[in-house]
């Protein structure tokens, strides 16, 4: 036991000694160091201070001031160079944002153009639909299908020929008939909405064959989901 | 209601100017007759009741708007100013003061003479017809108002006229509803039987039809899309106020309604299908009176409400069908043309106008409602629409669409004495005349 302690007592001995040896040497170049810097600090000064003895405390304040200021300059150049980072971030964030928005704009118009099924139109105080008018129908059903939660307005309309009521009653059974042939071509019935709109909302404002030709007919409104 | 009465201001005093006409029982001229022929009928210059203040530009007043209205009815034939042979100073306004040889000389059969007097905004005025060739005074009146009121008191006075002359009191108390589309929307707007003071009804901002006027004329039941969907809608006139009162999925339509105003027909597709029911206006109960896949629209009642007529294109071309008042009993009314609809019952009962197909062109017929052969009232250029008959039954109202617009005109029963009722930059169109709302 004794000649362990012995051993700690050495040890801690030449510890004492090469720390003592460290810490002086630390100094001695410190002291050099200050010495340089004294004589640095005497060359750069003693111009102002001869040319200027009495007015040495504002010469002070003005170099206080001009190191504020440059500090202020460091600090706003700082606060810029992080602002630009952050609105960089920012735009790129937006630009991303933007894009997926545009993308999902050009989905949806893409979707709704899909499903977007032409006019379809009638003879004369009839409501049966032509071959045309199935094919029209067959070609824009599967639309539905694919894109389930849109849903479908069916207008009926009448050319201007004819009592206002009888039309709307016409105009409806136009648009019960379309709206049946796309339910029977696998479009669920909740999915379909019918409104009969007469002889009072004409698509061409003329007054012969060609006008009212086009006007009895079935318009289809897309009713995308409610977000 | 009381804009659309005479104003409450204009009391009527009716002094018994005289013991009524001839003891014996009165003997109207049947005007509906064929051989009728149009009274020849003069209208004096009214006099000042007192010598002052002179003022002659009332006095023509009077006597123009007299005129006029009197030519409205289309029953007579007034007789030219300058032939009157009267010496207007010396001549009065009573029987005693009038030479009726100078009147039965010229053509005249019937004599108005009248006189006003005014004292600040008050205004009185006294109308008497004379029978010149029995010499005796028909009819007298003195009506007492406001200035201004003058025009109120001549449409009493004639509707006092047509009374004595042919049993019933004229049309002066009417209005017509129709609907004026613009671009953006369609309104109903009331107009007077003579063509004047229109007056916008409704301000729903959207496409609006069908206006029904209840028969105590407090009600007008019509179809806005105001919500999207063609409901059924209630004004009070009386009260201003509009609500909603049916709107079952897709058409709702009104028809005619009951002659105690609490019935009223409606077209509706709630059951998937066009039909017609009988509602309470009260409770909104619907008895269902059609049942066939095919259109059934725009019912009228008989007056008797024992029948109703609609049209149906249950044969594959619209026709006007008549059923018992419960739906039973459905036989088909006509037969010529592919195209017969909006039936309108005569409020005599015997007939029911239409508008009919003929050539491409609609035109205005009018049937016997026992059946038969129709009768083609009107032949000019345009479509006729939407025929509506006077409470009298002696006119009717329809639209006829030409190119580029629309307008609302009258003619009497027979398809004679067209005139324009309004016209203006919007269509006009679905006419339908008021009870009288006296």
């Amino acid at each position: 036991m004794k000649r362990s302690w012995g051993w700690v007592g050495l040890m801690a001995l030449v510890l004492c000694f090469s720390v003592l040896w460290m810490t002086g040497c630390a100094k001695k170049r410190t002291l050099q160091e200050g010495a340089v810097v004294t004589q640095e600090q005497k060359a750069v000064a003693q111009a102002p201070a001869e040319a200027a003895a009495t007015t040495a405390p504002d010469t002070r304040a003005a170099r206080d001031r001009a190191l504020q200021d440059q500090a202020l300059i460091d600090q706003a150049a700082r606060d810029a160079a992080e602002k630009a980072a952050r609105e960089a971030a920012a735009k790129a964030a937006k630009d991303a944002a933007d894009r997926a928005k545009r993308e999902a704009k050009e989905k949806a118009a893409a979707i709704l153009k899909e499903l977007q099924i032409a006019d379809v139109n009638f003879d004369y105080d009839k409501y049966n639909l032509k071959p045309e008018a199935q094919e029209i129908l067959k070609k824009g059903a599967p639309a539905y299908l694919k894109y389930r939660d849109y849903k479908l307005v069916v207008e009926g309309h009448c050319d201007e020929r004819g009592t206002a009521e009888y039309n709307l009653a016409l105009g409806e059974k136009r648009a019960t008939e379309a709206a049946k042939y796309l339910t029977d071509l696998g479009i669920e019935k909740e999915r379909i909405k019918t409104i009969s709109y007469g002889k009072e909302m004409p698509l061409d404002q003329g007054h012969d064959e060609a006008a009212w030709a086009k006007n009895r007919r079935a318009h289809f409104v897309i009713f995308p989901p409610v977000k | 209601m009381r804009n659309l009465k005479l104003p409450a201001v204009l009391s009527l005093l009716l002094f018994p100017l005289f013991s009524a006409g001839p003891a014996c029982a009165k003997v109207y001229i049947d005007i509906d007759s064929p051989s009728f022929q149009q009274f020849p009928i003069a209208v004096a210059d009214f006099k000042p009741l007192r010598p002052f203040p002179e003022n002659e530009k009332l006095s023509l007043l009077f006597s123009d708007t007299l005129s006029r209205d009197l030519t409205l009815t289309g029953y007579f034939h007034l007789l030219d100013r300058k032939a009157f042979l009267e010496d207007p100073k010396r001549a009065g306004i009573t029987a005693e003061g009038i030479r009726f040889e100078d009147w039965t000389v010229i053509g005249a059969e019937y004599l108005v003479k009248g006189g006003f007097q005014t004292d600040g905004r008050e205004l009185m005025a006294e109308f008497r017809l004379f029978d010149v060739v029995r010499g005796e005074l028909v009819v007298g009146k003195r009506y007492a108002g406001k200035s201004g009121d003058h025009n109120r008191m001549v449409m009493q006075f004639v509707s006092e006229i047509l009374l004595a002359l042919t049993g019933e009191a004229g049309l002066f108390d009417t209005r017509i509803a129709f609907v004026k589309k613009s671009a953006a929307a369609a309104e109903i707007y009331t107009i007077h039987f003579d063509g004047s003071d229109p007056r916008r009804v409704t301000n729903l901002n959207a496409l609006t039809l069908s206006p029904r006027w209840s028969p105590d004329g407090r009600f007008l039941a019509f179809t806005s899309y105001k919500e999207g969907n063609p409901d059924i809608y209630l004004r009070d006139l009386e009260s201003g106020s509009t609500r909603k009162i049916v709107f079952y999925p897709g058409l709702n339509l009104p028809g005619s309604w009951s002659r105690d105003s609490k019935r009223l027909l409606v077209t509706l597709s709630r059951d998937g299908n066009q039909e017609i029911y009988d509602m309470n206006v009260e409770n909104n109960l619907l008895l269902r009176l059609t049942r066939d896949f095919s259109i059934d629209v725009s019912p009228v009642r008989s007056p008797d409400e024992r029948r109703i007529a609609f049209v149906s294109n249950r044969n594959g071309s619209p026709q006007i069908y008549i059923m018992d008042a419960d739906g039973a009993n459905v036989r088909r009314l006509t037969y010529l043309g592919n195209y017969n609809t909006s039936p309108a019952w005569s409020p005599k009962g015997k007939k029911i106008a239409y508008e009919g197909s003929v050539n491409g062109r609609f035109q205005i017929f009018a049937i016997d409602a026992e059946g038969g052969d129709p009768q083609q009232l009107t032949f000019e250029g345009g479509d006729h629409e939407s025929p509506s008959w006077s409470p009298d039954g002696r006119y009717l109202v329809y639209c006829v669409r030409g190119y580029g617009g629309s307008r609302i005109e009258i003619m009497n029963a027979g398809g004679q004495g067209v005139r324009v009722l309004h016209e203006d930059k919007d269509a006009s169109q679905s006419p339908f005349w008021s009870p009288h709302l006296r």
